[in-house]
């Protein structure tokens, strides 16, 4: 009797230690991600307290989760040069800084939203996707607008991080879709920068009889592909086409022209190999190498990698001929060089739940006064803040800085949040998915189009 | 010392960690799966009960059945290719002896040693269709070398066989030491009676393997079920889903379309799938008669 309850008491236990394997596997592997990035936050959480004893206020300690893990160069460096330089100018303050990649950081923002303790500031996207269930939710502690009326921020750029008239977060960066393109490889072959999108198409093809890869890009990393997509769609529709996909994803209606239409024009760039062989499974890394490394003679991403030209691991002959231009117009479009695929995507946020409100919104406030974010990014030649910037123009900017700041300067047009970014999350993987199949051929524009209605539905 | 271990409180006090662990991290969780698995929560804010409308949905999910159908072809993988070899590899090494012996058991076992992320990058660059080791090989040869394996159509073959290759030591560790613990007495008598190598293998060493392969088999069919950190990070279920395998597509569900309850209901049909697994093991393998 005694055996037999044991055997099954085993037997119970086996099921239950199988089933285990597969029920925890989420929380496990969000873990196991976690896990890395969160020591190397550790190790980063700066020394502070040097002059704790000299404090004049009450000691304060600001929590900080952010998705900049790299510390020491980047954005995540003019983070934490912002989070140091705070510390020392009151004493009394301690920032303690957990940093994810994006993915992880995602999943662990869920993770401390469904808890009752958020940390004091995070990093939010001021995406649909990914803010507008966060504000409904009441994550978020609403900021004073009228604070930041002389902190210069482009207009529109907070559009993303308000709701009903109410502010809650603060945007980081202009994000501009662009070419990098290897300005000796051009000369010395004696191409030149297509005009339209035709001469893109016949460049590729002279690019690749020339044994080079023409466009590098990181469809392995999905999202690259919608905003290609959109970039296109921009172009063709050349007023904005932000309000018309809006409403494509609300009535479930992708049935104007210009969907199709960039659809089919990104299809055709594939099969006339546009791209480099196996952009739909590269990565990012892998596909800045091949421009980096002279491989490829155009590189297609955003404004944020236009610290390659200081990048000191890239080849100086590479490095220092990297110039920028715009998706060009295809036939029948009405874009024109004012029209430009461009948003204001990542920002922080003060949580409603955090332990220090006030204090965080100080820090907020220091962060994004507009000789701290914005002068330090600009200098570093890291990024374009969503601030005035060019306030802060000194004339010894690199080339490609230059001409993206002019390139934002002459902009009539955004295009504001891309496609994929636009609609819930679930429609964010759904396009993310459709769009890799469409690039490596899986299924055509009408179905790409058709998946992207049936989202929701 | 009879006594202490018949008093009811001491019995309690030692069994309860053990039964609070299980109750707490393993059957609570699971409670929790199934219930969450009927709403429509994304992890956030309120939610909805649905009733079945998610297993209906998962029913009809292509997405969902791919990534069954990749988990299953794994498991295949590894019962048809993985195992057999390694059982070879087992005997092989068994029959070398010497420094040999040490040597390629290190070598076969290494892959394991390292870390899985090193793992999928290794082979990233192996498999890239303009720098790769593969299509350089490929080249050399006099092929034209511009094949993306981890593109359409070669993607799930490609993850097979870095999933087969990553596993392989583990299972020929197993056997090894299962061959190692049979009597060599048992083979010179074998060889006095006449008895061939592949006599002596049939018949001896595979059947007194048995057990070995059973749990190794048992092992295999867990982990393919399982596998999510070598595709999360080779192609993260791509192109589209072609490489789809189940814990990662509960993963994506759960955590990047931040379909919590959708997520839950795929775990819980994910159990269902491994309770079966189980049971078909049993019969397969029935129980030895005890002697």
């Amino acid at each position: 009797m005694k055996k037999k309850l044991l055997s099954m008491l085993l037997a119970a236990g086996m099921v239950v230690s199988l089933t285990a394997c597969g029920g925890s596997a989420d929380t496990a592997d969000g873990g196991q991600q976690a896990a890395p990035a969160a020591d190397s936050a550790a190790e980063e959480t700066p020394a502070a307290e040097d002059g704790g004893a000299a404090a004049s206020g009450e000691a304060v300690t600001i929590k900080v989760f952010s998705n900049l893990p790299d510390r020491t160069s980047g954005q995540g460096l003019v983070e934490q040069t912002l989070f140091d330089d705070y510390m020392k100018e009151n004493p009394n303050v301690t920032i303690e800084v957990e940093a994810l990649d994006d993915e992880a950081y995602k999943t662990k923002f869920k993770a401390y939203a469904s808890g009752s303790q958020m940390p004091d500031l995070v990093n939010v996207w001021g995406q649909p996707g990914f803010l507008d269930e966060v504000m409904e939710a009441g994550l978020l502690a609403e900021l004073n607008m009228d604070d930041y009326a002389d902190y210069n921020f482009l207009p529109g750029s907070l559009d993303g991080f308000s709701q009903n008239g109410k502010l809650y977060g603060l945007s980081r960066n202009t994000d501009v879709m662009c070419f990098y393109y290897n300005q000796k490889i051009f000369e010395d072959n004696g191409w030149e920068v297509p005009k339209t999108y035709e001469e893109l198409l016949e460049l590729g093809e002279k690019v690749r009889a020339a044994g080079l890869q023409p466009v590098s890009m990181f469809g392995g990393d999905k999202w690259s592909l919608y905003i290609y997509i959109h970039d296109l769609e921009e172009q063709l529709d050349g007023s904005g086409v932000m309000a018309k996909t809006n409403d494509a994803i609300r009535n479930h209606d992708f049935s104007d022209p210009t969907f199709k239409q960039a659809a089919d024009l990104f299809v055709e760039s594939v099969d006339r190999g546009l791209f480099q062989n196996g952009f739909e499974s590269n990565d990012g890394g892998t596909a800045k190498n091949l421009f980096t490394n002279g491989q490829a003679a155009m590189y297609y991403t955003g404004s944020w990698e236009m610290s390659m030209v200081t990048d000191q691991d890239i080849p100086d002959e590479i490095r220092e001929n990297i110039r920028v231009f715009l998706m060009p117009v295809p036939e029948g479009g009405k874009g024109d060089a004012t029209t430009i695929t461009a948003w204001h995507g990542g920002g922080y946020a003060v949580t409603e739940s955090a332990a220090n409100k006030e204090e965080a919104i100080k820090l907020l406030n220091y962060m994004f006064r507009p000789e701290g974010w914005t002068r330090i990014a600009w200098e570093n030649g890291v990024c374009m803040s969503a601030q005035n910037f060019g306030d802060f123009a000194t004339g010894s900017e690199t080339e490609v800085q230059k001409q993206l700041m002019q390139l934002v300067a002459d902009a009539t047009d955004l295009s504001g949040t891309p496609l994929g970014d636009l609609g819930s999350s679930e429609f964010k993987t759904i396009c993310e998915d459709k769009s890799q199949e469409l690039a490596a051929g899986k299924i055509t524009a009408d179905d790409y189009l058709k998946a992207l209605e049936a989202v929701g539905q | 010392m009879h006594k202490t271990y018949s008093n009811k409180a001491v019995i309690t006090t030692l069994v309860l960690p053990g039964v609070l662990t299980f109750v707490f991290a393993i059957l609570a969780p699971i409670c929790l799966s199934v219930y969450y698995g009927f709403t429509d929560y994304s992890g956030l804010g309120a939610y909805q009960f649905v009733g079945i409308d998610n297993y209906k949905e998962l029913f009809k999910d292509s997405g969902f059945w791919l990534s069954v159908r990749n988990s299953l072809l794994l498991a295949a993988g590894f019962i048809c290719i993985q195992h057999p070899l390694a059982i070879l590899t087992a005997v092989i090494l068994d029959r070398m002896q010497g420094k040999a012996e040490g040597f390629f058991r290190c070598v076969y076992f290494l892959p394991n040693v390292i870390s899985v992320a090193v793992i999928a990058y290794l082979w990233k660059f192996i498999y890239d269709p303009n720098f790769g080791l593969l299509n350089n090989i490929i080249k050399m040869f006099g092929g034209e070398g511009t094949t993306n394996w981890l593109g359409t159509g070669t993607a799930i073959w490609s993850v097979l066989i870095v999933l087969v290759w990553h596993g392989f030591g583990w299972g020929m560790l197993i056997y090894y030491t299962g061959i190692k613990n049979i009597d060599p007495v048992l083979y010179e008598a074998a060889s006095i009676d006449g008895a061939d190598n592949k006599q002596i293998f049939f018949r001896i060493t595979l059947p007194l393997m048995k057990p070995v392969i059973q749990i190794n088999v048992t092992l295999a069919i867990i982990s393919a079920l399982k596998q999510m950190e070598t595709v999360y990070l080779l192609t993260n279920g791509g192109p589209g889903n072609e490489t789809q395998f189940l814990a990662n597509y509960l993963y994506k569900q759960a955590f990047q379309s931040f379909r919590y309850g959708y997520g839950n209901a795929i775990s819980v049909i994910f159990v269902l799938i491994c309770i079966c697994a189980t049971g078909l093991l049993n019969i397969v393998f029935p129980k030895e008669k005890e002697a």
